[in-house]
């Protein structure tokens, strides 16, 4: 296992509150939420992993070997309820969704235009291959007619709201929020600055 | 279609900006170096930025010192030679021919005119470069057939067209490993972003010429700047997750800044039509 500071990025002599820093901020930018769906999750969910086992390494050596610590880390849970927690009653759409998360697309994708009856999972599960495959156009157009056609469902709902918040989710410490908070003078004077300022 | 990936000025640190102007300043020298007199003339923000993503992951990187192409009097700092700045200039000149003979299909005999000698002065250096990534030629070669079938069907979907010319950015990367997925999922969403906001950039045009405009196509004449801004704030999304996964190195905060400030800014410019000025500027000059 590689030095468990490494991988926070701090110093060994760093202090508890300077580690703990270090891991929250390491552990909002792999978390779970940022990645669902995406193609990449598998990675996340390994960096995340790792990040957990190092602060938990640094907590229980600091404390001594202590009683309290090992609960402190967050993150382990989530995965599971979002690759297991939602099941299909159909049997093909189940068959979908492990195909989708096997990261076998065009199987999926065959297998779902099989099914003749459109319901709200058949459009999200059609919206899920789009937006693995990076066609987020047409994953948003699926995630809105499933959220139409069954608007009590919440697994739908939250799909569609992240498709809806753009490029929002995790950004590093000094971009957050992008632009958005800026107003129109500043926007103009930003503009000029991509090229180095204003009339070359 | 090229020139839309710079990063943010005022944001970026000084040590980000050499290293942003040694990377541009070093593919320059590559390129003539590998392909003679003609092929720097090529060189533009993109390929520096696919020179940035391409690179092994650092630490730290080796300054040089070398003459400047376009003013031999003058020596500038350079990075120094390797194999993923030659792979970033053999696909730089690469893609600056397809698009040369792009241009050359889509305009008539006479507009066509300046492309056609262009790519006749590029010509050897694209044969060169061809046999050094023959994979990456025949992948985009494929890409474009695909993207001007689409085109002359005058597809309704707007993800189709922007999935093929994304594909074709997508190859530039290695295919394996974790490295090759994470590079893969960058390229691939800034192809389809570069692809959907040229296309916004050339609305209008288009609309007078009566050509093919994927977002008209799939938005009706008026287009649909809501829709399109999201989509295409979708895929830079995807890209910064990927950027994360990613080890950049030394190159992490530059590339942090041209992803998260530096492309929706270009954004928003192209939607209010600000870019037509913008893009004609140089980032190094510092004259107010």
């Amino acid at each position: 296992m590689r030095d468990p500071y490494s991988v926070l990025g701090v110093s060994p002599s760093a202090s508890d509150e300077e580690v703990k820093k270090a891991y929250r901020e390491l552990a909002r930018k792999y978390h779970p939420d940022n990645y669902q769906n995406n193609p990449l999750a598998d990675l996340a969910e390994e960096k995340m992993k790792e990040i957990n086992e190092a602060y938990d390494t640094i907590t229980k050596q600091r404390s001594g070997g202590g009683g309290y610590q090992s609960s402190q880390s967050y993150g382990g849970s989530y995965q599971s309820s979002y690759q297991g927690g939602y099941s299909s009653s159909n049997q093909t759409y189940a068959q979908v969704r492990s195909m989708i998360n096997a990261g076998d697309l065009a199987g999926a994708e065959r297998l779902l235009f099989q099914v003749n009856q459109r319901d709200g999972e058949w459009y999200f599960l059609s919206g899920s291959i789009a937006y693995r495959k990076g066609w987020m156009d047409e994953a948003m157009q699926n995630y809105s007619r499933a959220v139409q056609l069954e608007p009590n469902n919440m697994e739908y709902r939250q799909a569609l709201a992240i498709m809806q918040r753009g490029a929002g989710g995790y950004r590093p410490a000094g971009y957050g929020g992008g632009m958005d908070a800026m107003d129109c003078c500043t926007t103009m004077l930003c503009l000029n600055c991509l090229c180095g300022g204003g009339h070359c | 279609m090229f020139g839309y990936v710079r990063p943010f000025r005022p944001e970026l640190k000084c040590k980000d900006f050499d290293l942003y102007r040694a990377t541009y300043c070093g593919l320059c020298r590559c390129l003539r170096r590998r392909y003679g007199l003609i092929a720097p003339m090529f060189l533009n923000f993109d390929f520096t930025f696919l020179a940035l993503v391409l690179w092994e992951e650092e630490e730290g990187w080796e300054p040089c010192r070398g003459r400047c192409h376009a003013n031999p009097l003058v020596k500038k700092t350079m990075c120094v030679q390797s194999p993923a700045l030659e792979l970033a200039a053999d696909e730089s000149v690469i893609l600056a021919w397809w698009k040369l003979r792009d241009s050359v299909q889509d305009e008539g005999f006479f507009a066509g005119l300046p492309a056609r000698a262009l790519s006749l002065l590029l010509r050897p250096a694209y044969r060169k470069a061809a046999r050094q990534a023959p994979d990456f030629d025949r992948a985009v070669r494929g890409c474009l057939v695909e993207l001007s079938a689409l085109e002359r069907e005058n597809c309704p979907s707007l993800d189709r067209p922007a999935d093929t010319f994304a594909r074709l950015l997508q190859s530039a990367a290695p295919a394996e490993g974790t490295r090759g997925r994470v590079l893969g999922q960058l390229l691939y969403h800034l192809g389809r972003w570069i692809y959907l906001a040229d296309a916004r950039d050339d609305l209008e045009e288009d609309r007078q010429a009566g050509r093919y405009n994927p977002v008209t196509a799939r938005y009706g004449p008026q287009g649909d700047d809501g829709a399109l801004a999201l989509t295409m704030d979708q895929s830079l999304g995807r890209m910064g997750e990927a950027l994360q996964l990613g080890d950049f190195g030394c190159r992490s905060a530059l590339l942090e800044n041209m992803i998260y400030l530096g492309l929706p800014l270009v954004q928003r410019a192209v939607f209010d039509g600000s870019w037509a000025q913008i893009k004609k500027q140089k980032i190094w000059r510092n004259d107010t």
